[in-house]
């Protein structure tokens, strides 16, 4: 088990004392897997490590990369690190980009001595041109055969030893789904390792020239006699993908298919995540109660329960959703639908402006943003990469959830279909609203079209193996912890802090004499509040008062603190179950200092709901943004837009609803 | 002809590829080369992307860039 982000200097040297055994020798210490997209590299990855892989990322280029030890049943062990897929060495993406970096020996960090090419036995002409760029490198290599059960569906044939001789370098058939062959590849991988090849590399030979390449690789193929095909361009009719494609690429049931697997996904994420939900809610709650009740009364515990405890359970609820979230997409993505889904919506989403792989993240965002923005690495141009990232914090996400619910409970009192329809309306528009930014930044703001292909390979239908899917699920969950983690916890620390202190000079008494500058205070007399007392001005077109502004500025910690704020500001009873309830009726009477005029009104309620609806009031998403692209002025600037778009269109609602006599 | 203009599972010889230099070499790469033989097997309910079967892979190719294949 290695730490999880490790530098790269570490890591070498943990490695090599891992693997430096007495009766092994000098073994190298990094081995990695590279291939062509789909061609099976995750699960041989899995079978290799007994499922005991990492994402890490390292630094320079924000991908991540899978690492893990061998499984020591396999003999002395190596560190092997999963390449994402490579589609052809003129790279685009930063994933491809990283991969051909790492093969041709000029990453920093990752210096791999061996390679396992894995390649997909079906598409043997087009895979073998791929380890042809590896083999050139001249560095110790196996090339693990995939997909054999698939060849009988395709009605070819592959003789593993005609093509070993045929290409100079050995050859393995393995089943990584199953484990069948990996036994084979790692004493094949020892043995070149150990001894140099000795013979001639054909592969190696191979021009980089794509015709000319293609050419005799055929050449190899037929006259080595190592593929046998009875029918070599597989046309539709043929093979079970096709019977599947002709049914959920229908020219009438295609989409239906479509928006019914979106629907069930989306009801399991709310409805199959609720109980974990509230079971993570409620261990929260209770160990922010014990630790308020173990540790001596005093600002320490507060602080460590409320803004610590709190702050991190806030976020963590939403993890079930998260989780369930990636398991159901890995599903798809390994059944092989998901390339399809992405082929189906590319055409209206290349018209605006976006590519047909950008449908997963802005799927995501409806769960939260900060996975979502890490799924658009797979988009490969990087105009479009970026307009997906720019859109995604309009996707109406879950930390949204518990805000809308409390506006529209204020707003349609007593009334939950109202409410539910209305929260349904929200929804749908946040995804048109999506389409309508980027249609308009697309064509007013990126007229010039930089290169954008689709050419997507759609992979073969194969069931997904429940090991592996999971094994995928946690450590993509995981790596969002990490990314996500941190800075929840960093913000909402110092929210809290600005919260429950201020400078203490609204009260002077002769306790605050001995801390003169910095007291803990109540809310009312908190940094945050006299922030909101600042901004209050600012927030007067929206029609509310500072207790509001401290709640907008809390939710920058995650949107749904804006509920606990106002329930602290709207002075609410502790009892949990009470709690919703109280806070309506406390909001519902709520006035501004002094007067009679209500606070929560028709026009305001509103207003708070359409500046909830744009505006972007998550610092982590921010920081994830600012760390994908590479770029604090596009963060800032997502920022300073969407919040932007968020006051004046809220404030906009409020003084013309007050002009047409709504109050 | 172009490929756009083919018939469905009808087997093609590939004669060239236009387009943007990157583009064109993305489309080698992939195994798209003078002489090879290819199908448009389907395409998706909207008409764009095409699913063109090459060398043992279904590809899902925009019109925009079938239309750069030229086919005989």
């Amino acid at each position: 088990m290695h730490s999880i982000e490790v530098a790269p200097k570490a890591s070498t040297v943990e490695a090599q004392q891992v693997l430096h055994s007495p009766e092994t020798g000098a073994h190298p210490s990094t081995v990695c897997l590279a291939g062509a997209p789909n061609a099976g590299k995750t699960a041989l990855m899995n079978a290799l490590t007994g499922g005991n892989f990492h994402t890490a990322n390292y630094p320079g280029v924000t991908v991540t990369l899978s690492r893990g030890k061998t499984k020591a049943d396999f003999g002395p062990q190596f560190l092997l690190v999963d390449l994402p897929g490579v589609h052809s060495t003129s790279a685009v993406s930063p994933e491809e980009v990283l991969s051909c970096r790492v093969i041709e020996g000029r990453h920093q960090s990752v210096i791999p001595d061996a390679l396992i090419v894995a390649v997909d036995a079906t598409q043997l002409e087009r895979h073998l041109r791929f380890a042809s760029v590896v083999a050139r490198q001249h560095k110790p290599m196996v090339i693990a055969l995939t997909m054999m059960d698939l060849l009988p569906r395709t009605q070819q044939s592959v003789n593993v030893r005609k093509l070993e001789t045929a290409i100079g370098v050995p050859v393995v058939a393995v089943d990584g789904r199953t484990g069948w062959g990996a036994v084979d590849l790692m004493n094949t991988l020892r043995d070149v390792v150990s001894r140099p090849a000795a013979g001639h590399c054909s592969l190696a030979d191979l021009p980089e020239e794509p015709v000319a390449a293609y050419e005799l690789i055929r050449k190899l193929l037929t006259e080595s006699e190592s593929l046998k095909n009875a029918n070599r361009f597989q046309l539709a009719s043929d093979s079970i993908t096709a019977r599947i494609d002709h049914v959920v690429l229908h020219r009438v049931f295609g989409f239906p298919i479509f928006f019914a697997i979106l629907v069930g996904l989306f009801s399991s994420i709310f409805w199959a995540a609720r109980p974990f939900m509230d079971l993570i809610d409620g261990l929260f709650k209770q160990t922010a109660n014990l630790l308020l009740a173990i540790l001596p009364e005093g600002v320490l515990s507060r602080f460590l329960a409320e803004g610590v405890v709190g702050g991190v359970g806030a976020v963590a609820v939403f993890f079930p959703q998260i989780i369930i979230l990636f398991f159901l997409m890995t599903l798809l993505e390994d059944s092989g639908y998901l390339a399809r889904g992405a082929a189906l919506v590319d055409r209206p989403m290349s018209y605006l402006g976006l590519h047909g792989r950008s449908f997963v993240p802005m799927l995501s965002g409806f769960a939260c943003a900060i996975p979502a923005v890490l799924a658009a690495r797979t988009i490969p141009s990087r105009r479009e990469r970026l307009l997906t990232i720019w859109i995604l914090p309009l996707m109406s996400c879950s930390a949204r959830l518990p805000v809308y619910a409390l506006l529209l409970g204020a707003l349609l009192p007593g009334s939950a279909w109202k409410a539910g329809l209305a929260l349904g309306a929200i929804y749908i528009s946040s995804l048109l609203v999506g389409a309508l930014v980027a249609g308009l930044i697309s064509r007013l703001i990126l007229r010039k079209r930089s290169a954008s292909l689709l050419a997507m390979e759609l992979p073969a239908y194969r069931t997904p193996l429940v090991k592996p899917t999971l094994r995928v699920t946690w450590s993509r969950a995981s790596a969002y912890l990490r990314r996500a983690g941190i800075p929840i916890l960093v913000i909402s620390s110092c929210l809290w802090l600005l919260s429950n202190f201020g400078l203490g000079s609204h009260q002077p008494t002769t306790e605050n004499l001995r801390v003169p500058l910095i007291a803990s205070s109540g809310l009312e007399h908190s940094f945050a509040a006299d922030v909101g007392r600042v901004l209050e001005p600012a927030l007067h077109p929206m029609g509310v008062d500072w207790r509001v502004g401290v709640g907008l500025i809390s939710a920058f910690a995650a949107r749904e603190v804006f509920v606990s704020t106002m329930a602290i500001v709207f002075h609410v009873a502790e009892d949990p179950d009470a709690r919703q309830n109280s806070l309506l009726e406390n909001m519902r009477v709520a006035t501004f200092a002094g007067s009679s005029k209500r606070i929560f009104t028709t026009s305001t309620i509103l207003g708070l709901i359409v500046f909830f609806f744009f505006s972007l009031q998550c610092l982590s998403t921010v920081a994830v943004v600012r760390s994908e692209t590479n770029s604090w002025r596009l963060a800032g600037l997502q920022l300073l837009f969407y919040t932007g778009i968020g006051y004046v269109m809220s404030a906009g609602l409020v003084v013309s609803l007050r002009l047409l006599g709504v109050d | 002809m172009s490929l756009l203009d083919a018939i469905h599972n009808e087997m093609y010889r590939v004669e060239g590829i236009a387009g943007p230099a990157d583009e064109r070499r993305r489309l080698l790469d992939l195994g798209i080369t003078p002489g090879e033989e290819l199908a448009v097997v389907q395409s998706v309910p909207l008409g764009d992307p095409l699913v063109v079967m090459v060398r043992g892979m279904r590809l899902a190719l925009r019109r925009r860039e079938a239309g750069w294949i030229s086919v005989q």
